[in-house]
């Protein structure tokens, strides 16, 4: 469904170039839970930014449904975010002047022009309100962002990525900027969109969320490897 | 929708940006409010400059005037052009000298004497209108002395005629001596002076000041004049009959106005006339009345013009300075624009990683250009209609406004005696409004281009780093 092939990315800063991502081999399967660890700085949230279309790869591809998406023009690729793509961030990342409904409600406003969205907004408002309810906020609804907890706030960031039904959910570190137990919730949240059958590729380096996971690859020097440490008996080769 | 959306909500939680409506808004009152003082001034002059000036004059260019003024109004009766004439007046014109006595001392003061038929020049126009008694009442346009300037008149006249002035030529050969010309007079004619050569105000201890009027209803006062054809003196005595008020200083402290036959005969030019005053049935005619008439009176002998371009030079130099003053202060509209221009390049900064959240939802570069864009035009129009109501609030409340400020400075902010208005005068335009509106919200729109365009541009994964 996702796939990546010999991608290279580097950064400048300053003067130098560093080379964060060098030749990455990587396919997603439809309806598969991929977790991708790795150590701080070695491109785990860079791969994650060129599979969701939100940067382009310096050379490689990057192929969605089999389509090459990196070479898209601007709009395309707005389009594919916006309804094929959903981003859950470990800061969350929700607009502080809006409400967690109008939150979840954005990329819904954002896909339509203002007749369309008074034409379909009853029913795009209950859906997102059923998806605050589904993940535990229809009482936190006209909330701000600076008046939900760090769990909350995780929470209407998934209900915001799945509001245009997306065919699959980028997590770079859901559960990173969390305690254990909510952690551990927004995990169970997490493979219950799996269940339902929603792709999902999750960025972490905490290896006990890979458990769960149905594959794990491990991005080390650029690269994607395969786990040499005998304790992730579930680590598996990138395709 | 999310654009609009996130511009009301920045509007309604980033107090900074208040700081540009409220520039937009300080701008935008006082452009309204110069506008309309400034307009006030322009009407109020333009109606009494028109008031006094008939719709189109006929002026002769030869000192002595023209002819028979009689055939020259038939003529004109008789043109094409006639049906658009309502009325018309007959008028000599002369520089000329006012002397009299108050108070022991000689006052003299140079004027421009006119003699009108007053009933003609009434229907004119401009001219009873403006006629006056001391008290103020308005008084019949008419030479004749009411009963209280008569009585004056027969209390206070000199049993002798004054002196003739030094100077005047009494040689043989000469015209009459002015004294004896007097002499055959059975009764003084009257004149009616401009307000302002027949008063002054005199200040009073307590800051405020009162009329003094130096020449009453019944004075007499004595006019020299050239006379018609060889520039000699000529003098009557005149009897003041009433006051030419007009609220135009030049005016009032200009004008002198006797009866035409007496003025004829005092210049020497009888059957004669300096000019035609003309007064239209439709004044959107006049260009076309002005055109044929100067077909019918020769441009060499004769001077044909309507009320505007006698006082063009006085009408283009306060559009000029409307206008420079309004390109002035529209600077101030500017100068919000440049705090609008800082304001949003900090809100763009402190946005930065909402503008990379919204592209990751798949906001377009359009769309977040939409968003500063639409956020700016709202500060605007916020601004526009705060100013707006400000501006018209205190337009209406002008006068009120200037006595208030005028009692905690103590001294006039808007000296009556200078302009000779009891009022300050306002005259708010409806275009002049929207005029002003459509330029500040433009101003606000176009500062606002610029982070706009930065925040549009943002690479979404560098704005979501951003810390």
């Amino acid at each position: 469904m996702l796939e990546a092939i010999n991608l290279h990315k580097s950064y400048r800063r300053d003067a130098v170039s560093v080379s964060v991502l060098r030749g990455v081999d990587l396919a997603v399967r439809e309806g598969e839970f991929l977790s991708v660890i790795g150590a701080s700085g070695s491109g785990k949230s860079t791969l994650l930014h060129l599979l969701g279309a939100l940067d382009t790869p310096d050379t490689g591809e990057v192929r969605f449904e089999g389509r090459r998406v990196d070479t898209l023009p601007a709009r395309d690729r707005e389009r594919l975010r916006n309804q094929s793509v959903g981003f859950v961030f470990q800061f969350y990342h929700l607009l502080p002047e809006l409400t967690a409904l109008e939150n979840v409600l954005m990329p819904a406003m954002i896909s339509r022009g203002i007749l369309r969205w008074l034409g379909t907004r009853g029913a795009v408002r209950k859906q997102a309100m059923d998806l605050l309810d589904r993940v535990g906020l229809s009482h936190r609804l006209h909330h701000r962002p600076r008046e939900l907890s760090g769990g909350e706030l995780q929470r209407a960031s998934i209900a915001r990525a799945l509001i245009m039904n997306p065919k699959v959910l980028l997590a770079d570190e859901p559960t990173g900027n969390l305690d254990e137990g909510t952690g551990a919730g927004i995990l169970t949240l997490l493979r219950g969109l799996h269940s339902d059958g929603l792709t999902i590729v999750m960025v972490t380096h905490n290896l006990e969320l890979t458990l769960s996971t149905d594959r794990v690859v491990r991005l080390a020097a650029g690269r994607v490897e395969t786990p040499s440490n005998p304790s992730l008996r579930l680590l598996s080769p990138a395709c | 929708m999310y654009k609009l959306l996130l511009g009301w909500r920045y509007l309604k939680t980033r107090y900074l940006a208040l700081v540009c409506v409220i520039s937009v808004m300080l701008g935008v009152a006082t452009l309204i409010v110069v506008n309309g003082v400034m307009a006030g001034f322009q009407t109020k002059l333009r109606d009494r400059l028109h008031g006094v000036l008939a719709d189109i004059t006929v002026e002769g260019l030869e000192f002595e005037g023209f002819h028979n003024p009689e055939a020259q109004m038939a003529r004109i009766a008789a043109s094409p052009v006639g049906k658009y004439v309502a009325v018309m007046s007959p008028t000599i014109e002369s520089p000329a000298m006012l002397q009299y006595q108050f108070r022991g001392a000689t006052i003299t003061k140079m004027v421009k004497l006119i003699g009108v038929d007053a009933q003609s020049r009434a229907a004119i126009g401009g001219f009873s209108e403006y006629l006056q008694d001391n008290d103020g009442k308005p008084r019949p346009a008419s030479f004749e002395l009411s009963d209280a300037a008569k009585f004056r008149l027969d209390a206070f006249r000199a049993p002798t005629p004054p002196a003739p002035l030094e100077g005047l030529p009494t040689g043989p050969g000469e015209p009459p001596a002015p004294d004896n010309w007097i002499h055959e007079e059975k009764k003084i004619t009257g004149a009616i002076l401009g307000h302002g050569l027949a008063h002054f105000r005199q200040p009073k201890p307590d800051g405020s000041s009162v009329e003094v009027y130096t020449a009453e209803p019944g004075d007499i006062v004595t006019i020299v004049c050239p006379g018609g054809g060889k520039l000699t003196p000529e003098f009557d005595r005149f009897a003041v009959a009433g006051y030419f008020r007009s609220e135009m200083s030049e005016y009032d402290c200009g004008l002198v106005f006797v009866p035409f036959d007496h003025l004829q005969r005092l210049r020497g030019m009888q059957d004669r006339a300096t000019a035609i005053q003309i007064k239209l049935t439709d004044y959107s005619k006049a260009r076309l009345v002005v055109a044929e008439l100067k077909n019918i009176f020769s441009p060499h002998l004769y001077a044909v013009q309507t009320w505007e371009d006698k006082q063009g030079p006085v009408l283009a130099a306060i559009e000029i300075e409307r206008g420079i003053l309004n390109v002035l202060l529209f600077l101030i509209v500017g100068v919000a624009g440049f705090g609008i221009l800082a304001v949003f390049s900090m809100i763009v900064v402190e946005k930065t990683r909402d503008i990379g959240i919204l592209k990751a939802l798949g906001a377009s570069n359009a769309g977040v250009l939409g968003i500063f864009l639409g956020y700016g035009l709202l500060l605007g129009t916020v601004g526009d209609v705060l100013g707006t109501g400000l501006g018209l609030t205190i337009t209406s409340y002008l006068n009120e406004i200037e006595a208030f400020l005028s009692s905690l400075s103590g001294q006039h902010v808007f000296n009556r005696q200078v302009y000779n208005f009891a009022t300050i005068p306002v005259d708010i335009r409806v275009s002049n409004v929207v005029w002003v509106n459509i330029g500040a919200i433009a101003v606000a729109a176009a500062f606002s281009l610029i982070p706009a365009f930065k925040a549009a541009r943002m690479q979404p994964v560098r704005a979501l780093r951003f810390e």
